[in-house]
């Protein structure tokens, strides 16, 4: 019982990380309807910029802020630059998909002429574990999950209780008909993508703090699991995906600690193709039957 | 210089034949298809462990026969096709669009998973080795021959996977998978049976990766996992679209412009201290970038699948080729 204990509470600090980056994903993607393969990059991002300012002798707030800063910025133009001209060009979901990979390509090996292609790590110390009640956790691990609900408090507010927040449901709802009544999609899919980023960029850092180590490719490992939240969760819907992050984060910490931590990519993908194929409800275009439905 | 031009002009073929079987699913069935290198990377490991003999220690690996390459190469397209038969049933029977794609993003990842961490199956992230010269000692060639006789196998083989896909273009197979690409509803109306169609191309197409890795680990002589990260599939995507998704022609000068041309324009920048990954790094950038300029700006690549006119003879000739400028495919099928 007590192990089972602590798995969850390493459980509870991977569905931190997990639902962040899920939630950051399905914000881009509640506005503009492309699912953004450069997301992972997004991570990668924010956690090189928090290393630069450790670097530079930042400490853990500033690294976190560095962090969102960085992916901020990229998700801004990723959006600019690529997604939305595809999107007002009318250009589909999938080539706009197929696109955004083409992005992480070249953004990973951006990252790779830049720092190289080895792992690098903080220098900040995670700090003893300490026990919380039934947990035992790290000054890091405390970090992480109270900034993470924190952060999603924050969202909730800002989608729930501003002006802002309405028209993003708006946009997210009926992009056409959000722009007739007046809104600016553009700007606020715009404003939408930043917000994505800022989470986006901070959980790249949590994630890099709390597996220790990072390099140009970990956004992109770790983008499988978000994917897997995000769609378990009901693409393009926040609580959602919240939801899915959670139960994901901790499937997968149960899954690592009881039967084999090398092979929870393969798991996370088993519970993907589960819910794609098991409730399609939304997800079913093809097949023979739906065509005469 | 000889050498060199027999080194560039192997690979090509190889590539062009992966890149021709990718161009069924995604060119004419209209499937984005990410698992694709996972085909590849079977093909490549079951002529290795079909042909180099037992695994002696501490390597391990299934099989470890020593079959004729021939067989071997026959064997590796098989059980390519059957892991495809698999992937597919399950990806195709109701998703399309960006939902085919993750799921098939998931099983590449999954095949590189458990190929890297279960040792017994393919030795893990080692690989397997030991496949010199495949056919050399049967048909008593050296060294400097020997090169030139793959060389030859290749072109005869990519040959060979040409007239078939000519051909397959033209028939009523080819015509119905694009006729999904364009509506699947419409096809289906007009009775074609779509998930048994496009698992067919599906099955085809893995089947020419698995030759096309076949004969990557002939000329390799080995394979590991590092050798097929899935990022390699987008480099074949990006052969695709510039040379022209569906058009045979357009996938075979996609391939020698960003499969040969991009390797061999990049080959003799200077190096950099410490940067020994600056160059295939630079490559990956600008195979980004093409992806994305062609998309936006010429989604139907340089030279864009011809559209068949109307042959029937009820249709008067000209008349009935409703539209005679060439477009190629749109870029969009299968909304999600």
């Amino acid at each position: 019982m007590h192990e089972a204990l602590l798995t969850l509470g390493f459980g509870l600090v991977a569905a931190a990380i997990l639902s962040l980056s899920a939630l950051a994903f399905t914000l881009e993607y509640s506005v503009t309807n492309v699912a953004n393969l450069s997301h992972g990059e997004i991570l990668t991002v924010g956690a090189y910029c928090a290393y630069l300012v450790q670097q530079h002798g930042g400490g853990v707030i500033l690294s976190g802020l560095a962090a969102a800063a960085g992916g901020g910025l990229l998700a801004l133009a990723v959006h600019n630059g690529v997604v939305d001209r595809f999107v007002r060009r009318g250009i589909g979901g999938l080539p706009t998909f197929i696109a955004t990979l083409g992005v992480s390509l070249v953004i990973q090996n951006v990252l790779v002429i830049i720092f190289g292609a080895s792992n690098l790590g903080y220098a900040v110390p995670q700090g003893a574990p300490r026990t919380v009640g039934p947990f035992l956790w790290t000054d890091t691990e405390i970090q992480i999950m109270v900034s993470t609900v924190v952060i999603t408090a924050l969202l909730y507010v800002i989608i729930v209780h501003t002006r802002f927040g309405k028209s993003l449901r708006a946009v997210s709802q009926n992009r056409s008909l959000a722009r007739v009544s007046g809104i600016n999609a553009n700007r606020v899919a715009a404003l939408t993508w930043l917000l994505a980023g800022l989470i986006g960029g901070y959980a790249g850092f949590i994630l890099a703090e709390s597996v220790g180590t990072f390099s140009p490719y970990s956004g992109f490992s770790f983008f499988l699991i978000t994917l897997t939240a995000a769609v378990a969760g009901g693409l393009g819907r926040a609580v959602g995906t919240l939801v899915g992050g959670v139960i994901v984060g901790i499937a997968l910490e149960f899954f690592g600690g009881y039967v084999s931590a090398s092979y929870n990519l393969a798991f996370a993908f088993a519970i993907l193709s589960l819910v794609i194929l098991v409730r399609p409800r939304g997800l079913f275009v093809g097949g023979r039957r739906s065509v005469f439905e | 210089m000889i050498d060199y031009l027999v080194t560039v002009l192997t690979e090509g073929s190889i590539f062009a034949i992966m890149a021709l079987g990718l161009n069924i699913v995604w060119g004419w069935s209209g499937d984005f298809d990410l698992a694709f290198y996972g085909y590849v990377a079977l093909g490549a490991y079951m002529t290795l462990v079909l042909t180099v003999g037992p695994a002696t220690d501490p390597t391990t690996y299934i099989l470890g026969l020593t079959l004729p390459f021939p067989l071997a190469v026959a064997l590796a397209v098989v059980s390519a096709m059957v892991l495809a038969l698999i992937v597919g049933a399950i990806a195709l029977r109701h998703l399309r669009g960006i939902y085919f794609s993750i799921v098939t993003l998931g099983a590449v990842y999954v095949l590189y998973v458990v190929t890297g961490q279960f040792v017994p199956l393919f030795n893990g992230y080692n690989g397997v080795s030991g496949l010199f010269d495949p056919m050399g000692d049967v048909l008593g060639l050296d060294y400097s021959s020997y090169s030139f006789f793959y060389l030859g196998l290749c072109i005869a083989v990519l040959i060979i996977v040409l007239l078939l896909t000519t051909r397959l273009n033209g028939s009523r197979f080819g015509l119905a998978l694009r006729s999904l690409r364009e509506d699947e509803r419409a096809a289906a109306a007009f009775g074609r049976d779509i998930y048994v169609t496009k698992l067919k191309a599906y099955v085809l197409g893995a089947g020419l990766g698995g030759l096309g890795g076949a004969l990557y680990a002939g000329y390799l002589t080995a394979f590991n996992p590092s050798a097929w990260s899935p990022v390699e599939t987008i480099i074949l995507y990006a052969a695709i679209l510039v040379g022209g998704r569906g058009s045979t022609r357009g996938v075979v000068l996609g391939v020698a412009v960003m499969v040969m041309g991009l390797q061999e324009a990049t080959r003799y920048l200077p190096e950099i201290a410490n940067q020994p990954s600056f160059a295939p790094a630079l490559r990956l950038i600008i195979t980004g970038v093409v992806l994305v300029l062609f998309i936006r700006f010429r989604p139907q690549g340089i030279l864009p699948e011809r559209r068949f006119r109307d042959k029937d003879p009820a249709g008067k000739g000209d008349a009935a080729a409703v539209e005679p400028v060439v477009t190629g495919p749109k870029l969009d099928t299968g909304a999600a």
